[in-house]
């Protein structure tokens, strides 16, 4: 999968997460805290996303992440190994 | 040979916050309110530290026993994140205070919010091995430090302790012989790097957390046989920081083992954990203290009509985890109720926000390394007065030049 596809795969999960949330005007370099999504969703993105892509990734893996952008990279390098 | 918890009882401080009103005051945002799931937070009087909570949830329990019994407690072990001095452990004053026997070992044991279930297991592991058909005192005690005013610390973190009696005969919970699942590694979440500051990142905690409730269960299904999370389990009882990252984890972890609906978690959640948060919203987050305030949330408001597996899941910061499992019974029922633990919550002075900020401030000269200074009762009297006078329960008089705390019965 691609990176695009992957950011389109973590949109699809905070649109499910939380409906409120128009993902049309997400951009890659905000993060879930920007947006309004608490911790517990953020987890819960986050897990969709590594379900729909068949991952186990340990999830302060993605305590270091800032934004995004950062999710998208660490799935699709874990996706790629 | 049946081994675990003879007696529990908790001491939750005599005032508290309300949590709504901390984030209305503080200017938190309130949406994070409903995500905490907390309603109140316990908080300490000048002349309430970390030995007095611990001898005040010890005493009922001692008060209770022949002299035969207490002296058959050679083995005292204190829990804690918030100690008094780097060498002398917290035991040694409460050892004194509880009048128990001089031929007891009294130490005191440290990991973030896993020391209570570190205490527990090491003191469970002695009572076995023990010729003398011994008991063993476990008190996980434990302070939020006042500096941490002004943060999102703040709402959830409490002041508490528990008090278990670790014995042969295991009336409040029998656990299950090598149930036991670890998982630990070294992760810096949250931290108290100086006497006064307590730190971390929340967001890597609640992941750490999440990976280790995962692991630790599968470690524990290692061990024993035919394991099924929704089966083996009447209830369950987690480290519950606030309520909502348990309602998470639980979520989390069902998720991850079987496809299961939103409505169908939300009512497990409700009827197997929901017993176990029903102090710890009242109270707070009292770290090597918490789970076991759920536990004696749980035998209190459960329905416990027959024997009851529960699943108790162990977390400390830096970290260390467990999942492990015990039986209660209606005996641990009638047992616990003698304590009178929701009373002793119901009956604490619930504070304005200037008499909370003004605690805040009156609890900052009284913090690590004071010497030399005398307890002004006048300060607080009106909640010293109605709450703890005539009570007798411990409190701190004064601090010597030399560090040694002195206390006085109420």
């Amino acid at each position: 999968m691609t990176k695009e596809q992957i950011f389109e795969l973590v949109k699809n999960s905070i649109r499910e997460m939380v409906p409120e949330i128009n993902t049309d005007n997400v951009r890659i370099e905000q993060s879930l805290r920007d947006l309004g999504v608490n911790s517990i969703d953020r987890m819960d993105i986050v897990i969709k996303c590594m379900e729909d892509l068949n991952l186990k990734i340990p999830l302060v893996e993605f305590g270091k992440v800032k934004n995004i952008a950062g999710i998208v990279e660490l799935l699709y390098e874990k996706s790629t190994q | 040979m049946e081994i675990g918890i003879e007696a529990i009882n908790i001491f939750a401080g005599r005032a508290f916050m309300d949590v709504r009103d901390i984030f209305k005051n503080r200017d938190l945002e309130l949406e994070r309110f409903q995500n905490l799931m907390m309603e109140k937070k316990s908080v300490g009087l000048p002349c309430e530290d970390p030995v007095t909570n611990a001898v005040n949830a010890a005493k009922p329990i001692i008060d209770n026993m022949t002299e035969a019994d207490k002296k058959s407690i050679d083995l005292l072990i204190t829990c804690s994140e918030s100690g008094v001095d780097f060498g002398k452990s917290l035991s040694t004053y409460v050892h004194d205070y509880l009048g128990l026997s001089r031929n007891c070992r009294v130490f005191e044991v440290k990991q973030a919010c896993y020391a209570g279930t570190a205490a527990l297991h090491m003191a469970c592991a002695y009572v076995r091995a023990n010729a003398f058909n011994s008991r063993a005192l476990v008190i996980a005690t434990d302070i939020a430090r006042a500096a941490a005013k002004h943060t999102y610390a703040e709402p959830s973190q409490g002041v508490g302790a528990v008090a278990m009696l670790i014995s042969r005969n295991p009336e409040v919970m029998e656990l299950d012989y090598g149930a036991n699942g670890y998982y630990s590694y070294e992760v810096m979440d949250t931290c108290r790097p100086l006497p006064e500051i307590e730190t971390g990142d929340p967001d890597l905690s609640l992941l750490s957390y999440l990976d280790c409730l995962e692991n630790s269960f599968k470690a524990y299904c290692d061990r024993v046989d035919g394991v099924d999370f929704r089966e083996s389990f009447d209830y369950l009882t987690f480290h519950t920081p606030f309520a909502g990252m348990v309602k998470g984890a639980h979520r989390k972890l069902i998720r991850s083992l079987m496809k299961v609906s939103a409505d169908e978690i939300e009512t497990d959640f409700q009827k197997r954990v929901g017993p176990s948060l029903k102090y710890c919203v009242q109270v707070g987050n009292v770290y090597s203290a918490t789970l076991y305030l759920a536990l004696a949330s749980m035998i209190d408001n459960a329905q416990i009509d027959n024997a009851k597996r529960i699943g108790l899941f162990s977390y400390g910061s830096g970290c260390c985890s467990e999942f492990y499992s015990g039986i209660v019974t209606p005996a641990s029922k009638a047992k616990t109720a003698k304590m009178d633990m929701a009373r002793h919550l119901s009956d604490r002075h619930a504070l304005s926000i200037e008499e909370y900020d003004r605690l805040l401030d009156l609890n900052m000269e009284w913090t690590f390394g004071v010497r030399d200074k005398e307890m002004n009762f006048n300060a607080f009297s009106k909640i010293y007065e109605r709450y703890m006078e005539g009570r007798k329960l411990l409190a701190l008089k004064r601090i010597g030049k030399d560090w040694h705390r002195e206390y006085i019965w109420t």
